[in-house]
């Protein structure tokens, strides 16, 4: 027995005791040069990313006018107040309803082109790949202008639906209430979409060649192919494309301020020109109260986001269970 | 090759720098550089001109664009000449950005020396009470300046100090109807049959539409503000008060002249005499489309002619002409307007508050309200100068016609002490008028008459929300700070009738 114990001490020598602080302290002073070099980015995450985060949850506490230095602490009165405002929900819905418009629309129309342009035999790819993607390049205000002028009831657009009937009289796209988000998100869709078809390019181009030409042996067409061999190793990308573009979606500001200023009446007001909006553009700017707007809706998106996450994962279960 | 010697070899007695000593070394030294070369970005005027009182930097922040060249010629040049040690550096910022930009450059302390209050001005006092300015009475005679009687207590003066001056009149409005003399003419109207009525102003739209390219009117309504000072000034000019009664102190969203004013608007629209783009545009979008020959009339204020000469002087010179506010019939009603409040402020932080109070007191002068009135903006306080300013005769007659069709209205805030505070207390109340007018124009199917009566209730509700949460503070004020019973809505409200209302 001695004698085991003696062998297990000497094969499994006890740990050296735990020093983290002197350690911690240690490391410090001899990588001296890598924490420095951490430090701006440390610094600048602190300041421009957590720091506007952990604010806007304080500053949602507050009822603090925009000519005010600082705000009076109201405890929960700002939700309670944005929970009965219905602008605030029209907002809401309008930023949801602009999501579930043209993130698939962006993300399908992409797909598409991408597959076109991945083609052999597709002519000018080079050019059209430009083409699509100069738009990207183009500032969202830019492009924000000059698209109230196309949409309205005078424009080329509105006029060309007229002359070949699809329309009986012209519409001013952005001016109108029933059009205005949709044409946001149409132009929206026009300006991002090359970006979105670069990243399916990308992707189309990890399948091999082999796995394409076997499919092709197997006597599978080319839409077979796509829906059987293609589209499931797109699916990971999908994911990934699909996030970049949600987030991308709740970012629309300078385009729809510029395209519709979220007019009229209230009908294009995405999330964002609602807390500009009461932050910046009313006779008296409520801060307090735009903050708590931000976190709200941050929050109701996290909350949508964790929801769908776990329908996804359910609904994958139930798939699997039924194999 | 040099760079090929290790660094070890150090002469006896160094210390020895091996390659990641080296880069550490190297980036804490390059830090160390930046961080000393950031050291310029929010100093105030006062650290960066000195702290003499006659030298240094004045910053000037504004929004009026037409001005640019008058200041820089009559005011900003001479004024520097006469001051070596002084420059003064403006900033012309677009309307819409500058009250943000005064929020963010309040919070890091960046104030300009000298800024207007576009965006944040419903109640100065609010500001004031909050140390963004300084008093400059102190060093400048403001008291025998040519505007002294346009100085009021509550808007230009607070606890016996003066703020800031009055620099434009308060007799003006922006439901001026401008038309393009060549349209007019093209289409058999002739500019100087005036068109009086609402329905004479639908006759001349019509002709227009109907005998030319271009549409009889331009209405932009993508701006909800400038809708809603069009309909109240013609719901003025078909006999409302004004937003508020001053007679009772109520609010009159839903009075029968606000409804037809809206109802006129419509009946443009469905006419077809309003430019189909006009839904999506801004006023200033109006006004190159207006320039461009795209529309006859186009109802906007003063600053019209002031604006398209910055912009297309021909257009001024292919010819322009200006009506006065058209109303429903034959009975005339006057257009009020509130006392003119101050322009420019100096910043609390500013270390040169002496040469900002002096600017100002010269732009009370003679000399420099005839060079504003010849930018032909807004026009100066001292309206008789315009009679002999270099001004384009349309503008002469604009300003002339104010005298006769605008009256003052009272103001809360010059009748009572604490009445800004409410002001400063009232929340936005939506939809208010001009987003009503809007959804009517975008071709919503709204009870435009239930709508205004909607947002007069809630308007109301708000105000006693204010005012009972200012009250509860321990502030005397009430209702009455809105009734003023010697008001007679054909009759300016001068100082002395505060005192005896």
């Amino acid at each position: 027995m001695t004698a085991e114990l003696e062998q297990l001490r000497t094969t499994h020598p006890p740990a050296p005791p735990a020093q983290p602080r002197a350690g911690v302290l240690r490391r410090l002073r001899k990588d001296w040069w890598i924490y420095l070099f951490l430090l701006p980015t440390v610094l600048g995450y602190g300041a421009y990313t957590v720091y506007p985060l952990l604010a806007s949850w304080w500053f949602a506490l507050l009822d603090w006018p925009g000519f005010a230095d600082q705000g009076t602490f109201v405890g929960l009165e700002n939700f309670e107040r944005l929970l009965a405002d219905d602008l605030f929900w029209n907002s809401f819905r309008n930023s949801l309803v602009f999501l579930v418009c043209a993130v698939p629309l962006r993300v399908g129309l992409a797909l598409f082109l991408a597959i076109l342009l991945n083609r052999k035999k597709t002519p000018f790819k080079g050019f059209l790949r430009t083409l699509y993607f100069l738009p990207v390049v183009t500032t969202g205000a830019i492009i924000g202008v000059s698209f109230t002028l196309l949409l309205d009831a005078g424009g080329p657009i509105s006029l060309a639906l007229v002359q070949s009937g699809l329309l009986d009289s012209p519409v001013n796209f952005v001016a109108d209430t029933g059009t205005s988000l949709f044409a946001g998100a149409a132009v929206w869709v026009w300006k991002w979409l090359g970006i979105t078809m670069i990243y399916w390019l990308a992707a189309l181009q990890t399948i091999p060649e082999e796995v394409h030409e076997a499919a092709m042996l197997d006597g599978a067409g080319p839409g077979r192919e796509f829906l059987h061999v293609t589209l499931p190793l797109l699916v990971p990308f999908l994911v990934i494309i699909t996030l970049i573009d949600t987030v991308g979606a709740l970012n629309v500001f300078d385009l729809m301020y510029t395209l519709t200023a979220g007019g009229p009446a209230f009908s294009s007001e995405v999330i964002e020109i609602f807390i500009f909006r009461t932050a910046f553009g009313a006779s008296v700017p409520q801060l307090g109260y735009a903050s708590a707007a931000a976190v709200l809706f941050g929050l109701i998106t996290m909350g949508l986001a964790v929801a769908q996450a776990v329908g996804v994962g359910w609904a994958r279960r139930s798939i699997g269970g039924m194999k | 090759m040099r760079t090929n010697i290790p660094l070890e070899r150090t002469p006896a007695g160094m210390p020895s720098l091996d390659r990641r000593r080296f880069l550490g070394v190297s980036g804490a030294g390059l830090m160390t550089a930046v961080l000393a070369s950031c050291t310029g970005g929010g100093q105030s005027s006062e650290e960066s001109g000195g702290s003499s009182g006659a030298e240094g930097t004045i910053r000037w922040w504004d929004q009026f664009r037409p001005l640019t060249e008058m200041l820089e010629q009559d005011l900003f040049t001479p004024y520097t000449e006469a001051h070596p040690g002084i420059t003064i550096e403006r900033r012309q910022l677009a309307a819409a950005d500058l009250g943000q930009a005064l929020q963010v450059a309040r919070r890091s302390n960046q104030l300009p020396d000298v800024h207007t209050l576009v965006g944040l001005d419903s109640a100065p006092a609010a500001l004031v009470s909050e140390d963004w300015f300084q008093p400059i009475s102190e060093f400048a005679d403001f008291d025998s300046s040519p505007v002294a009687d346009q100085i009021f207590d509550g808007l230009h003066r607070f606890d016996g100090e003066i703020y800031s001056v009055p620099l434009f009149s308060a007799r003006q409005h922006q439901t001026i109807p401008w038309y393009n003399t060549e349209l007019l003419t093209q289409a058999g109207v002739d500019p100087e049959d005036e068109p009086t009525t609402w329905d004479d102003l639908r006759a001349v739209a019509r002709q227009v539409t109907d005998n030319t390219e271009a549409s009889g009117i331009f209405l932009p309504a993508q701006n909800p503000n400038y809708l809603t000072a069009i309909v109240t000034q013609l719901a003025m000019a078909a006999g409302a008060p004004g937003a508020i009664d001053w007679s009772t102190g109520e609010y009159v969203y839903d009075s029968q002249p606000f409804i037809d004013a809206v109802e006129f608007l419509l009946s443009l629209q469905r006419d077809g005499l309003v430019h189909p783009a006009s839904a999506a545009m801004i006023p200033r979008d109006a006004l190159a489309r207006w320039a461009a020959g795209e529309g006859a009339i186009f109802p906007w204020g003063p600053w019209f002619i002031g604006d398209l000469i910055t912009e297309s002087p021909e257009v001024v010179e292919r010819g322009l002409g200006c009506w006065s506010i058209p109303r429903p019939g034959a009975e005339r009603h006057s257009v009020r307007s509130g006392p003119a409040g101050g322009v420019f402020w100096v910043s609390t932080d500013s270390g040169q508050p002496a040469v900002a109070a002096d600017l100002l007191l010269q732009m009370t002068g003679e000399d420099f309200q005839a060079a504003l009135a010849s930018a032909m903006d807004q026009p100066p306080a001292l309206l008789e100068t315009v009679e002999t300013a270099d001004v384009h005769p349309a503008y002469r007659d604009c300003v002339s016609r104010f005298a006769e069709d605008v009256r003052i209205a009272p103001a809360p805030e010059i009748g009572h002490p604490e009445a800004w505070r409410v002001v400063a207390e009232m929340r936005a109340v939506q939809p208010d008028l001009g987003i009503i007018v809007q959804s009517a124009l975008s071709g919503e199917d709204i009870d435009v008459a239930a709508q205004l009566r909607t947002f007069r209730e809630a308007a109301s509700a708000e105000r006693d929300r204010a005012l009972a949460t200012v009250q509860q503070e321990g502030i005397e004020v009430g209702l009455d700070a809105w009734v003023f019973s010697n008001w007679e809505p054909e009759s300016d409200y001068m100082i002395e009738d505060y005192e005896g209302r």
